[in-house]
């Protein structure tokens, strides 16, 4: 009863109006945000199936006719002819009202004919540094619209067989095959990793933001008791200690995960409106990827997920436990902020690192320093799984057990002594009085 | 006179520092003991260890009957704790701030509302009660926090600096209050203070401390008489600067 009696305190001290109105935000931000991408992304299919090819001919030749008329009948193009003289790029797009151009030059045929390379001048407007603001598929298509009728002339020419065109396209068929332990599937290896990439994106930003929400959380419920002069008079009260940091830690736990959850919830949807299906499926050779997947052994089991919540649920005590020793540490909000710092950098580290590369290839050195910073075997624990490393991931977990089982040591030791009311870093603010070491402020 | 308090030589250590050295005294029933005695002295350190909040290097205090030491969940049942200073949770209303306060000491539910009840008459904050903590004045936080510690009409109530930093009307309600409580009520008081003034209206026996050591204990009426003082300001000077010299 009196527990529960802290923890709805604890509760209501967390959540308030700010942190409704953020998480709202929060899911806001990413439907909108998903929105844009996806509009941009049709507009780049769009635009991928109906190529707008603008095109100045200054040779003028019966061959370029030809190029530009069979350009004219492929399907999807909607080719414009253009005039314009001149050498200035800028112009020559703003004169004709267009983003993208081809210049066939002068002399074009009479260097093909040469047997010489022929060379054609491609215009493009950039717009901005945006990835998506700048695909075009104007003059790519017609680049490759041209190199192919040209290809097709010469071979032609040549007197090949349709066959023989064809098989001088792809002179040879690749089966591609990924190997993952003893297990094999009729795939190609990017595709899996694409697909991989692709569901386990957002899993490490949700280990983030709970990490750093948690520890955020509790933090501020310890040094915010002492900052604001009320710890004592709850120390005093006829309650035990370890219930008064256990309704905090609890308290601390549900509110980083409600948070985890809406960005999990606000990342999947974001990752649904504006990813393209097409980027995972484009890449699926005779096999699907998902049951490529189960022939390779790279699908998480019921089980392998029970063991990743394990390795979180380890994870936030970690957090909790520090938390606590930071808490008491902390004697203002600014010094509060400031030993969070230390927090932030160890669960950056590890997660930039997953997220970048393989930590198992990484040199040994620099192996072995990211796996003492516990946060690290819980970024890595899809991919122990996925791969079948179950030595490092039980590895991890354990190294994690006795991390939060010295930490929470300490923290309670903390908790329970004269410590908790004694000890503080100013990190906030220059001492205006020195202290004696270990003496408190009024004796 | 029933004891409520004994304090058994309790001493202090903070690494090379003793700030409490072997201080002895007790309460009885009813009564109002004042700690005096300049900053520094070893004040708030001996109320601490009584409120079981830091531990005694040596020595003990028992609150009626239980071991500061060995028993400090029973001693925080008997006590109630108003540090100097002390805050409460700005974002909570007045009203649910005494009843969490009063779901600390008690479980049943009658007996909570019954310590709510009696917090709101002392405090007499009235509609304040619905506001945010955070609305209120220095003096309005200091009466709900006196009300919280004194609603569970706990055997032993320990204030440190009661009104600090109070307007004159503030203070004197408060002093009245505690004084009040304790003719009848039977409630004991523990309180410390730098107000001499404050310390000679309100309570019934004074113990002047500096430096860790008790120099004295007694009446107000027999020191000032004993130090042929006009008040007790005089007395405190006196012990304090004869302590000094000698």
């Amino acid at each position: 009863m009196k527990f529960i009696n802290l923890l709805k305190k604890e509760l209501s001290e967390l959540i308030n109006v700010q942190m409704i109105a953020s998480l709202v935000m929060i899911v806001a931000m990413f439907a909108l945000i998903g929105s844009v991408a996806s509009d941009a992304i049709d507009d780049i299919k769009e635009s991928t199936k109906t190529a707008k090819i603008n095109i100045i001919d200054r040779d003028e030749t019966e061959f370029t006719d030809e190029l530009i008329s069979m350009l004219k009948d492929t399907k999807g193009v909607t080719l414009k002819e253009f005039n314009t003289e001149g050498d200035d790029y800028a112009e020559l797009l703003k004169a004709n009202k267009v983003d993208n151009l081809i210049i066939l030059p002068e002399g074009f045929t009479e260097t093909f004919e040469s047997g010489k390379t022929p060379r054609l001048i491609s215009i493009t407007r950039m717009k901005s540094a945006s990835t998506m603001s700048n695909v075009t598929s104007g003059n790519d298509s017609a680049i490759y619209m041209i190199n192919d009728v040209i290809y097709d002339i010469i071979t032609k020419n040549a007197g090949l067989t349709e066959e023989q065109v064809e098989l001088m396209s792809s002179p040879v068929e690749v089966t591609e095959n990924t190997v993952v332990d003893d297990k094999s599937a009729e795939i190609a290896s990017g595709s899996i990793i694409s697909k991989l990439s692709f569901q386990s994106s957002f899993l490490p930003i949700v280990i983030f933001m709970l990490i750093m929400m948690t520890t955020q959380s509790l933090m501020n419920a310890i040094s915010s008791e002492k900052i604001d002069k009320t710890l004592e008079t709850l120390l005093s009260a006829p309650i035990s200690r370890g219930s008064i940091i256990g309704s905090k830690m609890l308290a601390a736990t549900i509110i980083a995960i409600i948070n985890a959850g809406v960005y999990m919830f606000a990342f999947s949807k974001f990752i649904s409106t504006a990813a393209d299906p097409d980027i995972v499926e484009k890449a699926v050779g005779t096999l699907s990827v998902d049951d490529a997947l189960v022939k390779l052994g790279l699908n998480l089991s019921a089980a392998d997920y029970v063991l990743i919540g394990l390795q979180l649920f380890f994870t936030i005590m970690i957090c909790l436990s520090v938390s606590i020793i930071l808490g008491a540490l902390a004697n203002d909000a600014k010094s509060a902020q400031n030993l969070l710092l230390p927090i932030m950098f160890l669960a950056m580290v590890p997660y930039f690192v997953s997220i970048l590369m393989d930590i198992n290839e990484l040199p040994t050195v620099v192996k072995y320093v990211l796996y003492a910073i516990p946060f690290t075997h819980t970024f890595s624990a899809i991919s122990n799984l996925s791969f079948g490393n179950m030595g490092l991931f039980f590895g991890g977990l354990i190294y994690q057990v006795i991390v939060f089982a010295v930490c929470m040591f300490f923290a309670l030791r903390l908790f329970k002594s004269d410590k908790i009311l004694t000890i503080s870093l100013n990190l906030g603010q220059k001492s205006k009085f020195k202290k004696k070491k270990g003496q408190p402020e009024d004796e | 006179m029933e004891k409520v308090l004994e304090v058994k030589e309790l001493s202090k250590q903070y690494n090379k520092v003793l700030a409490v050295d072997k201080v002895s005294f007790d309460i009885g029933a009813g009564e109002i003991f004042a700690l005096i005695g300049p900053n520094g002295a070893g004040k708030t350190s001996t109320i601490r260890m009584i409120s079981t909040l830091l531990t005694p290097t040596s020595g003990d205090a028992f609150v009626a009957g239980h071991s500061a030491k060995d028993e400090p969940e029973k001693v925080r049942e008997c006590i109630t704790y108003l540090p100097d200073e002390a805050g409460a949770y700005k974002n909570m209303v007045g009203l649910k701030y005494l009843q969490f306060m009063a779901g600390l000491f008690f479980t049943d539910i009658d007996k909570i509302n019954a310590a709510v009840e009696r917090a709101k008459g002392i405090c007499c904050l009235g509609d304040r009660l619905n506001d945010k903590i955070g609305t209120y004045s220095r003096g309005m936080i200091r009466k709900l926090l006196l009300a919280r510690a004194v609603m569970t009409r706990p055997k032993l109530a320990i204030l440190d600096e009661p009104t600090s930093g109070l307007d004159v009307l503030n203070a004197l309600e408060i002093r009245k209050t505690i004084k009040k409580l304790a003719e009848e009520e039977g409630m004991s008081f523990l309180i410390s203070s730098h107000n001499m003034l404050e310390i000679e209206f309100v309570s019934d026996r004074v113990g002047i401390i500096s430096k860790g050591h008790l120099l004295l204990t007694g009446h107000i009426q027999d020191i000032k008489e004993k130090y042929q003082a006009a008040n007790l300001e005089e007395v405190f000077e006196k012990v304090v600067n004869g302590n000094e010299v000698h």
